[in-house]
């Protein structure tokens, strides 16, 4: 239980998530609010705090009609949409917003065939292409891209602990189980071994079915404090705890220790603030921007010992009916890169129980995280 | 403007003032990395004040150019138009000998897949990309046995 006022989630939404979706950035923050606004029963007139990671809070508010705004928060070199969640919550908590609202939008970025080819005008390709500042350090030497890091990060797992492809393969093939319960995810077929070994590396081993979906996205979420929360029509979720950590600069590829990395400091931080224990989450949302991550988090925050996530996986506790579903909305690699608010969203909506068939029977407790290396954040709720 | 791949130039470093050292040494085949003179800690990336000790009484010196692999990936989907002709590759993390946790990012040549492994031996190599383009890549050590 953290310092301040009890925080709750009363509102999520998504805009029109989709490929080259046609749609600005504007309109998929304004779908993505207008939807967590009908959700919550609220209005722009009840909002008084924005945070956001990918658009301004100070543009955003004058556009919807935020006014006065008491409370904003904006970053890029953040955790994704969890940064976002975490300016919302502490603000709420601290009494300087009464109702934040929590934005994540995202643009499709390039492919890497686009990359390579040099022909897009995403903001993207000129940074991978640079090679001053920091960057002398890796576009020169052919390296600089996440899928690499990621790769590495992967490597170093396999290599220090003998984990096999097959382990990331049957975390990808649950998460796709999952999506297959989801009206809302892009890819919902089911998928074999075969079929995951047969999909092509992008910096080996990594592979592209270890990749989230890259989608134009909006995402929101609104928080508020207990006492509101009361008096709105959905089942309230409350935040038992939450925390946000950075162990370094973004710069994965010189990670000291690839295995132990930011969320073994923000699981640190969430379990000294509550008094639950991993033993009482009930589902797991846990950022798949590559599947190693899912792994690191499952080890940071202690729902099985290090190095052994393959065998959790194997033995079916991440799967709809095991110990601790995870990822069941079919985490990023399906239902496309919201950049972390999936999770939130996911695990808000398992404590409502307002997840139909792939609901996890009786949830009461959820965690949802994002990131990973340099820094990550997260949160516990529990169902108020 | 489409540039193909075999005309792509190379992607030159650009120094900084604080890296300059860095860049002439690379030049004259010898690795160099910044040390901070008063706590005697390697830094890299070269930077304007000593993470560990905060003084900025920082300068280049040469470094043995041994390390040990600690991680490894095969480049298979070019990203940068200059790389499009020279995949698969190999990008490695080297652990540098001089200090625990000094990571040096960069290929690693001259080294069959099956024989990356964590802990291996290695050792810095001037390799030729382009006439503009000379970078300090790793290999296995030829004195594997030391």
């Amino acid at each position: 239980m953290t310092a301040g006022h009890r925080v709750a989630i009363v509102g999520c939404g998504y805009s029109n998530v989709g490929r080259n979706s046609g749609l600005s950035a504007d309109e998929h923050m304004i779908q993505a609010t207008k939807a967590a606004l009908a959700d919550a029963g609220l209005t722009v007139r009840d909002i008084d705090g924005m945070t956001s990671v990918g658009t301004e809070p100070l543009n955003d508010a004058w556009l919807l009609g935020v006014e006065p705004l008491n409370w904003w928060s904006s970053g890029m070199m953040a955790p994704a949409f969890s940064y976002a969640a975490v300016q919302a919550i502490a603000a709420v908590a601290s009494g300087f917003s009464h109702t934040a609202l929590a934005l994540r939008v995202i643009k499709q970025q390039p492919s890497g065939k686009a990359l390579a080819q040099g022909r897009t005008d995403h903001p993207m390709t000129a940074m991978m292409s640079m090679a001053a500042g920091d960057r002398q350090w890796l576009t020169p030497f052919g390296t600089g891209s996440p899928t690499q890091w990621a790769g590495l990060l992967t490597q170093r797992y396999m290599a220090q602990y003998g984990a096999t492809e097959e382990d990331f393969g049957r975390h990808v093939i649950t998460q796709r189980y999952h999506a297959s319960m989801n009206d809302d995810a892009i890819f919902r077929d089911p998928m074999t071994m075969d079929e995951y070994l047969a999909s092509r590396y992008v910096s080996k081993p990594l592979r592209i079915l270890d990749c989230d979906y890259p989608v134009d996205s909006g995402s929101a979420v609104i928080f508020t404090t207990e006492e509101r929360a009361r008096d709105l029509d959905q089942p309230a979720v409350l935040v038992d705890s939450y925390a946000l950590s950075a162990i370094r600069d973004l710069n994965f590829e010189i990670l000291s220790d690839m295995v132990h990395t930011a969320p073994v400091q923000t699981a640190k931080s969430l379990w000294e603030r509550t008094d639950l224990t991993p033993a009482d989450v009930d589902t797991a949302q846990l950022y798949d921007g590559f599947s190693i991550i899912v792994f690191q988090w499952l080890e940071a925050l202690g729902f099985c010992g290090e190095g052994e996530s393959g065998a959790f996986v194997a033995e079916g506790n991440t799967r709809l009916g095991g110990s601790l579903p995870v990822n069941t909305d079919g985490g990023a690699c399906n239902v496309g890169r919201r950049h972390g608010a999936n999770f939130c969203i996911e695990a808000t909506r398992q404590l409502r129980g307002q997840c139909g068939e792939r609901q996890v029977d009786g949830a009461e407790v959820a965690v949802f995280t994002n990131a990973v290396g340099p820094f990550s954040a997260g949160a516990l709720l529990t169902r108020g | 403007m489409t540039t193909t791949p075999a005309a792509a130039p190379p992607p030159i470093p650009q120094p900084d003032e604080t890296t300059q050292f860095f860049w002439d040494a690379v030049a004259k085949h010898e690795l160099w990395i910044q040390r901070c003179q008063r706590c005697k800690h390697y830094l890299h990336y070269p930077k304007i004040l000593c993470r560990f000790c905060q003084s900025d009484d920082l300068r280049g010196e040469r470094v043995s150019g041994r390390g040990t692999l600690y991680s490894w990936t095969i480049a298979v989907q070019p990203f940068l138009p200059f790389y499009v002709d020279r995949i698969p590759y190999t990008v490695g993390t080297v652990e540098l000998e001089e200090q625990p946790g000094l990571m040096f990012c960069t290929q690693i040549v001259d080294c069959p897949e099956d024989d990356l492994r964590i802990d291996l031996p290695l050792e810095v190599v001037f390799v030729e990309l382009h006439p503009e383009l000379t970078l300090p890549f790793f290999r296995p050590a030829i004195d594997a046995a030391r």
